[in-house]
C-alpha cells in the first residue's frame, strides 16, 4: 500500500488542481483585488492606485449617493418581485398539476420566456410598452394601455418589476410543480375523507409540505432580483431620470463609465455583504418554520 | 345535471381560462415574430395587425448587417469550450474529492464550492484586469475558458453529491482488472453520471448562451468576437427606430434557444429543476 500511496496523492492533486487553478484565477484573485482597490482611488489608467483608506465607503453611505438610491430601488424591486413571482407561480403550478389535455403545452408556454436572453426580453417589452400598447389602446380603448409605462417615474417601477416577473415565472412554476408532485396523494385523499375543503387542505397540508420548494424559490427569486441587470439595461437604461438604476447597474456605471474603479470596487463589496446577510436571514427564517411544523 | 357532468364542464371552463391566460402571457413573443415578417411601413402603421404579405426580406437584410453566421459561430465556440471544460474538470475533480477523503480533499472541496456564494458583480471590475494579464480577454476561446472558473463550483457541487450514490465496489473491480484511475473514470464512472451530466449541461448552456455581462466586459470591443446577445444589444440600439430590423434581430437571437427547447423540453425542464434543488 505504501509504495502506491505517493502516486495516489499525486493523482489526487493532479486531477483536482485544474479546477482549483481556474477558480482561484477567475474568482479568488479578483475578489481579493476588489478588497484592495476598494481602499484606493484609481481611474484605471494611472499606474498606481492611491491609497485613501475608508473614504470610498464613507462616500457610499453619506446622503444622496447614487448607491443609496440604487440600493433603495433594488430593495423595493426585490421585495415586490419575490412576492409576485412566488404567489403567481404557486397559483399557476397548482392549476398546472391538474390532469388537463393541454397541460404540457401550457407548461411549455410559461417556460419559454425563461430560456430567452434577458436582454431580448427587455427589448421585447420596450417595443410592447412603446408601440404595442398604443395600437392596442386604439382597438380596445382600455385606459391602462394609454399610460406612459416607461416614461413616468412612478409607473416605470411597476413596469420593470412586471417584466422581471414575466421572464422568470416559468422557472418557479416548474419548481413548484415538482414540489407538488412529490406530495403523496394518499395524505390529500385522507384530508378529503376527513371533510377538508380544497382551500383548507391546501393551507393545512399542501403548503406546509411545500416548504422545501418554497425555501428554494424564495431564496433564488431574492438573489436573482438583487442582481437584476440585463433586463433593466435593455428596458430603461436606468431611466427615466435615473429612477430605475439597480445596484449592479450602479456598480457597472461607477467603474466602467465614470472610471472610478476604487469606488466601484467598494460598492461591489458592500453589495456582497448585503447579499450574504439576506441569504442567511432567509435560510434561518425557513429553518425555524420547518421545526415548528 | 348530474354531479359528474357538472364537474366535467367545470374542468373544461377551467382549462379554457388557463389557455386564455397563456395566450395573453406569450402574446409579446408572438408580436415579435409577426412584426419581423412585416416591412417597415406596416410596423409603423399597425403593430397589432398580421403581416399582409409575410416576407423574409428583413431576415436576409439583418443576417447580412449583423454578420449573423459569425456571431452564431462565436456563440458555439464559447459555449462548447466552456461546457467541455466545466463538465470534464468538475466530474473528474468531484470523483477524486469523493473517493479520497483526506485533509487535502476536504480543503479543496470547500475552496472549489465556496465561490457559489460570491455574486459575479462583486469582482467583475478587477476580473477584467486579471484576465487582461493572463490574456484570456478579447477572444472567444479565452471567454470560453473563463467560464470554467465560474461554472466549476456549482458543477462540482452537483457531481459530488451524485458521486456518493455510485458504489465504491465498482472502482475496485475496475482496479483489479488493472485499469488506471483515469481509465476507471472515463470508462466506468463517467458513463454512469449521465443524468447529472444532463443537468449540468442544461444549466450551463442556458447560462453561457444567453449571458450578457461577462461577454460585455470581455469581448465587446471588436465586432468579430461579439456574441449573439451582445450584437443584438448594439444592433437594437442602432436601429431602435427601425423596429422591423430590431424585431428580426431579436428573433434571430432567441430562435435557436426556442427550437432547442421544443426539441429537448423534457430534459431542459428536468435539468433546471434538478439544478435548483441541488444548488
Amino acid at each position: 500500500m505504501s509504495e502506491i500511496s505517493g502516486g495516489y496523492k499525486r493523482e489526487t492533486v493532479l486531477y483536482t488542481l485544474p479546477s482549483i487553478i481556474m477558480v482561484v484565477l477567475t474568482i479568488y484573485i479578483p475578489f481579493v483585488l476588489s478588497g484592495y482597490y476598494s481602499l484606493t482611488e484609481w481611474n484605471g489608467i494611472a499606474k498606481t492606485p492611491e491609497f485613501i483608506g475608508f473614504s470610498n465607503f464613507k462616500q457610499i453611505f453619506t446622503g444622496g449617493s447614487s448607491f443609496m438610491k440604487a440600493l433603495i430601488f433594488t430593495g423595493k424591486y426585490t421585495a415586490l418581485s419575490m412576492i409576485l413571482v412566488n404567489i403567481f407561480a404557486l397559483i399557476l403550478a397548482v392549476a398546472l398539476v391538474k390532469k388537463l389535455k393541454s397541460v404540457n403545452i401550457l407548461r411549455a408556454v410559461f417556460f419559454i420566456p425563461y430560456i430567452m436572453s434577458m436582454t431580448i426580453v427587455g427589448f421585447i417589452w420596450q417595443f410592447v410598452f412603446s408601440q404595442g400598447f398604443e395600437d392596442l389602446f386604439a382597438i380596445t380603448g382600455m385606459g391602462f394601455l394609454n399610460l406612459s409605462w416607461l416614461g413616468d417615474i412612478h409607473l416605470v417601477f411597476y413596469s420593470v418589476v412586471f417584466v422581471g416577473v414575466w421572464q422568470s415565472i416559468g422557472f418557479y412554476i416548474v419548481l413548484y410543480i415538482a414540489g407538488l408532485q412529490s406530495i403523496p396523494s394518499d395524505i390529500l385523499e385522507a384530508a378529503v375523507v376527513d371533510g377538508a375543503g380544497p382551500l383548507r387542505s391546501f393551507f393545512s397540508i399542501t403548503l406546509p409540505m411545500l416548504i422545501p420548494s418554497l425555501t428554494t424559490c424564495v431564496l433564488m427569486s431574492m438573489i436573482n432580483s438583487l442582481k437584476v441587470f440585463d433586463i433593466i439595461l435593455a428596458l430603461t437604461k436606468g431611466g427615466p431620470a435615473g429612477v430605475t438604476y439597480s445596484v449592479t447597474l450602479d456598480i457597472y456605471r461607477e467603474a466602467f463609465q465614470n472610471n472610478n474603479y476604487g469606488l466601484g470596487a467598494a460598492k461591489s463589496l458592500v453589495f456582497f455583504v448585503i447579499i450574504l446577510l439576506l441569504t442567511q436571514i432567509v435560510l434561518k427564517a425557513f429553518k425555524k418554520r420547518d421545526v415548528e411544523i | 345535471m348530474t354531479r359528474a357532468a357538472k364537474r366535467k364542464i367545470g374542468i373544461i371552463v377551467f382549462e379554457i381560462i388557463l389557455i386564455l391566460i397563456a395566450a395573453v402571457y406569450i402574446y409579446p413573443v408572438f408580436l415579435m415574430f409577426m412584426n419581423s415578417l412585416k416591412p417597415f411601413g406596416e410596423v409603423v402603421s399597425d403593430v397589432i395587425a398580421l403581416p399582409r404579405e409575410p416576407s423574409f426580406q428583413n431576415y436576409a437584410d439583418v443576417i447580412e448587417k449583423m454578420n449573423y453566421p459569425r456571431l452564431f459561430f462565436n456563440n458555439i465556440v464559447i459555449t462548447v469550450i466552456g461546457l467541455i471544460g466545466i463538465v470534464f474538470l468538475s466530474s473528474l475533480g468531484a470523483y477524486m474529492l469523493d473517493r479520497r477523503n483526506t485533509r487535502y480533499t476536504r480543503f479543496a472541496y470547500s475552496l472549489i464550492i465556496i465561490p457559489m456564494l460570491i455574486p459575479f458583480q462583486t469582482f467583475m471590475i478587477t476580473l477584467l484586469k486579471v484576465m487582461n494579464v493572463v490574456h484570456l480577454s478579447g477572444s472567444t476561446w479565452g471567454l470560453g475558458i473563463q467560464y470554467w472558473g465560474f461554472g466549476i463550483p456549482m458543477a462540482t457541487f452537483i457531481f459530488f453529491n451524485f458521486m456518493k450514490t455510485i458504489p465504491k465496489e465498482i472502482d475496485e473491480s475496475a482496479r483489479i482488472d488493472g485499469a488506471s484511475t483515469m481509465r476507471t473514470f472515463t470508462g466506468v464512472i463517467f458513463p454512469m453520471l449521465k443524468t447529472v451530466t444532463t443537468t449540468v449541461v442544461v444549466l450551463d448552456v442556458m447560462w453561457i448562451w444567453n449571458d450578457f455581462l461577462l461577454p460585455l466586459l470581455m469581448v465587446n470591443s471588436r465586432p468579430i468576437t461579439k456574441t449573439l446577445v451582445l450584437s443584438a444589444y448594439t444592433f437594437v440600439g442602432q436601429f431602435n427606430t427601425q423596429w422591423h430590423y430590431a424585431m428580426t434581430a431579436m428573433v434571430l437571437v432567441v430562435l435557436p434557444s426556442i427550437i432547442v427547447f421544443i426539441l429537448l423540453q423534457r430534459y431542459i425542464v428536468e435539468g433546471a429543476v434538478a439544478g435548483a434543488v441541488k444548488g
